[in-house]
């Protein structure tokens, strides 16, 4: 089977990498393709400064859910937010609700508690996929480049062992497995053909390997330089080019030293940032589908 | 004359992750070393080719590794290591070894407290203090963690001292979880509704897990408190420049005057501002292949964002481009070039 179609018979796809290497640009991408293939998608954004809407060329969430195609839905949530939901869904009396999510205890909980912001994302989308409206049977996770994507990814399984015993330790356990199922959650890890961002990647292969027996589903270099054909004329801006094309080779090269798996390349593309972009590189992720 | 890049005694490098803040401040640093002062570059995670380039292992994680020498400037590296400063702290302030003992002992601290948020930021400031403070540096050079999403670090001693402030912490700390002092009525109401609430919710074991931890914890709350007060006021110390690192192109002007406005909202000096990463414009005899363009894209988008920022940033810094090295710096000598080219990069405004 090819790797997007093992991509689209899952649940969950969370997408990770290094800040800037396009991971926003990648869940449009995703989404676009596998929409396009039939599968009814929400993309979640948690970057509080949207973006993923300006990729998609729709309005911005603001937290709503906002239908950006056929199939194909955005939402930027904030774990603050869902956490204070789950507080009123399970304190009945408002006027309680209301002064536990005031409190500043409260507050540092949330800041505190380790894996509780995170779990309260992956939960919500844990819910969206049961009982959500609209219905969607694939949720594309555009994961906070902050830190580790693996942290994200451990945080119900540290959770569930911190609060054992509690409603928010079954929760956690819950969610846990579900993330542990290899026929229903998947990752996929952005990159950049340099240096820092293939060290990372390969570093997150590891730990995603040690810490929850993980192996990513797809691995997609972004932003490639093109290779500089014969008739250009030399010059500075011809070395430029190469030394880029050639950065890009070395890496790439040294990436797959250390990784057999599935892995797509995307060009630099002249285009601005938005529906265009995505349409494109969308296709040629589609024909490069390993 | 640079634009001020090498102003004050703390240059605190910030920005975006992945655009290039790292090897910017071991530029700098280098620099700032050749013009004869005694220099210190603080880093969180350099790539392989920098720590080669700059001959630092993980013993730089203890105590500062020298670079280089020149005359009577030399420029030392230290890498930042959250966990370790952490410990350190701990066994600095704590009143006896048994105390200590017991924080290092405590479940939460060993799984979780590097997890805490804020955490890592507050650590990298604590060993910036201890450092400035040997009185062996001119000029420190700090290179930040890569947060997108907030200025924790700069927070991060405000948050110290609310914390061990805090209600919560007072409540952890109460006798009456031992089942001992006498409490008025609404506290024990409010104190038992709170534990049926952890009960049924978080669980118990862990919120009697973190009240240990806090406990243990308590002896060390002044020192952390006065520490965190210290960093705070060199923070904002007249002396302190933070250099803003952003990336080229429209798209990542957000991330700039996002950090832009945290700056002028805590009252933190601002020194010029870096546009990294910037696509070289083409020759004019370059041809029409491909490749160039989208060189030429690439340079219009970049001189796009240049002009987009200036445009919305009404200060007075200075906005100096940086160009895109075609290959990172990966020995001290390129490296040394890099730091000549960036010296001379002269601001648009």
């Amino acid at each position: 089977m090819s790797a997007l179609a093992r991509l689209a018979e899952w649940q969950l796809l969370v997408v990770t990498g290094k800040g800037g290497v396009g991971k926003t640009t990648l869940t449009a991408v995703l989404g676009r393709l596998l929409a396009g293939r039939g599968k009814r998608v929400l993309l979640l954004e948690v970057d509080p400064r949207e973006s993923l809407h300006q990729v998609l060329g729709t309005d911005p969430s603001g937290g709503e859910i906002v239908q950006a195609g056929p199939r194909l839905f955005i939402q930027n949530l904030q774990p603050g937010a869902v956490i204070e939901e789950m507080v009123r869904d399970k304190v009945s009396i408002a006027y309680l609700a209301r002064k536990i999510t005031e409190s500043t205890a409260f507050h540092q909980f949330i800041e505190g508690a380790p894996g509780l912001k995170e779990t309260a994302l992956l939960g919500h989308a844990y819910r969206m996929l049961h009982s959500g409206r609209p219905k969607v049977d694939l949720v594309i996770l555009d994961a906070p480049a902050t830190g580790h994507g693996a942290t994200m990814l451990a945080a119900p399984g540290l959770l569930a062992k911190a609060a054992e015993g509690g409603q928010l330790g079954a929760l956690a356990a819950d969610l846990a497995a579900f993330l542990a199922d290899p026929s229903r959650c998947g990752v996929v890890l952005a990159t950049l053909a340099e240096e820092m961002p293939v060290q990372e990647t390969l570093e997150l292969i590891d730990l995603l390997q040690a810490r929850l027996g993980i192996r990513p589903a797809l691995i997609v270099a972004n932003g490639l330089y093109p290779s500089v054909d014969e008739p250009t004329p030399p010059g500075r801006s011809t070395d430029f080019l190469r030394a880029r094309h050639q950065l890009n080779e070395s890496e790439l090269a040294r990436l797959m030293e250390a990784w057999d798996g599935p892995l797509c390349h995307l060009p630099l593309l002249p285009l601005e940032r938005g529906p265009t972009l995505v349409a494109e590189l969308a296709r040629l992720l589609s024909e490069a589908d390993p | 004359m640079s634009g001020g890049l090498l102003e004050g005694r703390l240059i605190v490098v910030v920005g975006a992750g992945g655009v290039g803040k790292t090897t910017l401040a071991a530029a700098l640093a280098l620099a700032s070393a050749k013009q004869g002062r005694r220099t210190l570059v603080m880093t969180f995670d350099p790539s392989l080719r920098l720590k080669d380039a700059l001959g630092v292992g993980a013993s730089a994680k203890d105590k500062p590794i020298r670079v280089i020498e020149d005359g009577p400037g030399f420029l030392d590296a230290a890498l930042l290591d959250a966990k370790r400063t952490f410990d350190r702290l701990i066994r600095t302030y704590a009143p006896d070894a048994a105390a200590a003992k017991r924080i290092f002992s405590n479940r939460f601290y060993r799984d979780m407290a590097g997890n805490l948020s804020g955490i890592l930021e507050y650590m990298a400031m604590e060993r910036l203090f201890e450092m400035q403070a040997s009185g062996r540096y001119d000029r420190v050079i700090l290179d930040t963690p890569p947060t997108t999403q907030a200025m924790e670090f700069l927070q991060a001693p405000d948050r110290m001292m609310n914390l061990v402030d805090s209600k919560a912490i007072r409540f952890a700390l109460d006798p009456w979880w031992d089942g001992k002092g006498k409490k008025s009525l609404a506290f024990r109401v409010v104190a038992k509704g709170a534990l049926e609430l952890s009960d049924r919710i978080i669980g118990r074991q862990f919120v009697l897990d973190v009240v240990e931890f806090i406990r243990a914890f308590a002896p060390l709350f002044e020192g952390f408190r006065s520490r965190a007060l210290e960093v705070r006021n060199l923070l904002l110390s007249s002396d302190t420049q933070f250099l803003l690192v952003a990336g080229p192109g429209a798209d990542r002007v957000p991330d700039a005057m996002f950090f832009l406005r945290k700056l002028a909202e805590t009252g933190h000096h601002l020194g010029p501002i870096l546009v990294n990463q910037m696509h070289p414009t083409p020759d004019p005899n370059a041809g029409k292949s491909p490749g160039m363009t989208l060189l030429h894209f690439l340079a219009e988008r970049d001189q796009r964002g240049l002009k987009l920022l200036s445009s919305l940033f009404p200060g007075a810094q200075a906005i100096i481009p940086v160009a895109l090295e075609p290959l990172p710096p990966a020995d001290l000598k390129s490296l040394g070039q890099f730091s000549e080219r960036l010296m001379k990069s002269k601001p648009i405004k």
